[in-house]
């Protein structure tokens, strides 16, 4: 059985479409991840609309069955849906989850008020039923997902996904930069291991694959603190504590252009190499798709 | 109060760019997607992509023939879908390397640099 993950919005913030942003894409937070029988979405950015388009050109005769995974409903995590053409289908069913209370749900459909959008969430033809985690697990098709909180403002949520032995994470939208055990230590000096706390590092624990947030580079960061994202060089040493195997860069800046995200893939993957470390690190990039299930 | 239907003039219909092609406008040239294959047996080599599926592989079946050990004998496939090409992985045995990432397939680029055992590829959009 495969486990395949597929890129279909790797842009922080806002869409960021044209011509210096064609090869990573422009189109926000959005990310497919399935095996021959279930199809797990993580976010609805806009890369949602795409992925909608992709999954009604073959639609199964019994109709889409879909798990929408949220990490937090801030607009490039959640603008896409009202885009998303299985959503408007009498036979889709997606199954719409969030914590016990259930805010992204209500979020979700709330952007669909009519002052925003000309469809009422209500209206919408497809069966979306909203679930929650228990004790933040939930069995979803035949994967296991775990949600873990992140520091991130108004929170967000980490996915850990289990699939026959292996793992992908998806952690977007998390400031690990507020969490280091020594919060000075990289501006005193930034080549050495910036270390995070056990319960940071353990959802990430020998992840095949981790999707992290890494929007600024060690220079940007000052001008950011607080802004709710981290530096990259952090997320490669929490990779490394972590003992993940690949390592995909996300959440691009708005303002970073396909050469800045190559200049950053590359520091990224030196400082690994410098620490040690066997770690694959690469630049989430729209339309790669991955198998994690072959190696 | 008038009940006289108003009528328009086309003389008096402003003139706007909406009904008008800008003077000098040409539909652009177009030019195919490319392969230029740059290592391994057959290069170099120049290939227009023009179908709308092609298989690369070693064996007889494939479009795009490769002579190569290295090469599985359906080692992968491209689509073209929206005029973009996707390059998908068929199960081969050495597999599908994009810009040195091992991918099972991939929306292509231009100047991306696609490897299939000792054999690499870089890929030129058209227009």
């Amino acid at each position: 059985m495969g486990f395949f993950v597929r890129f279909w919005g790797v842009r922080g913030s806002i869409p960021t479409p044209g011509p210096r942003t064609r090869r990573y894409g422009g189109n926000t937070s959005c990310y497919e991840l399935r095996s021959d029988t279930t199809v797990l979405i993580f976010d609805a950015g806009t890369g949602l609309r795409e992925l909608g388009i992709s999954l009604l050109r073959n639609p199964p005769r019994a109709g889409l069955e879909l798990h929408l995974f949220l990490s937090h409903p801030h607009w490039d995590h959640i603008q896409g849906f009202p885009f998303f053409g299985p959503a408007y289908l009498p036979t889709t069913t997606i199954h719409v989850y969030g914590s016990e209370k259930n805010e992204n749900y209500q979020l979700l459909s709330g952007q669909m008020s009519n002052a925003y959008f000309p469809v009422a969430f209500k209206d919408l033809s497809a069966r979306i039923v909203p679930r929650a985690f228990k004790n933040d697990v939930v069995q979803a098709g035949d994967f296991v997902v775990r949600r873990f909180d992140q520091k991130h403002p108004g929170g967000s949520a980490g996915f850990r996904v289990e699939h026959e032995g292996r793992a992908v994470v998806y952690a977007t939208d998390s400031e690990l930069d507020q969490l280091l055990t020594d919060p000075e230590g990289p501006s005193r000096n930034p080549r050495t291991l910036r270390r995070l706390p056990a319960a940071v590092v353990a959802p990430m624990k020998n992840a095949d694959l981790l999707i992290a947030d890494a929007q600024y580079t060690d220079e940007e960061y000052p001008k950011r603190i607080g802004w709710g994202h981290a530096r990259s060089n952090t997320v490669v040493d929490l990779a490394i504590q972590a003992g993940v195997r690949q390592l995909a860069l996300t959440h691009h800046d708005p303002m970073h252009s396909d050469r800045d995200v190559d200049a950053m893939v590359l520091t990224a993957s030196e400082r690994a190499r410098s620490i040690g470390a066997e770690l694959e690190v690469f630049g989430a990039r729209e339309g790669v798709t991955l198998r994690v299930d072959r190696e | 109060m008038s009940t006289r239907t108003p009528t328009i003039d086309e003389d008096d219909v402003p003139q706007t760019m909406m009904n008008r092609l800008p003077a000098g406008f040409k539909p652009r040239p177009r030019r195919a997607h490319q392969l230029e294959q740059t290592a391994g047996p057959g290069s170099p080599s120049r290939h227009e992509l023009s179908a709308d599926m092609l298989v690369i592989g070693r064996g007889s079946a494939a479009d795009l023939r490769i002579e190569s050990d290295d090469v599985s004998r359906t080692h992968a496939q491209l689509q073209r879908v929206d005029d973009e090409y996707t390059i998908e992985d068929l199960d081969s045995r050495n597999g599908v390397f994009l810009n040195g990432l091992r991918v099972h397939a991939a929306v292509l680029r231009d100047g991306d640099q696609l490897q299939l055992g000792d054999v690499v590829f870089t890929y030129t959009e058209g227009t």
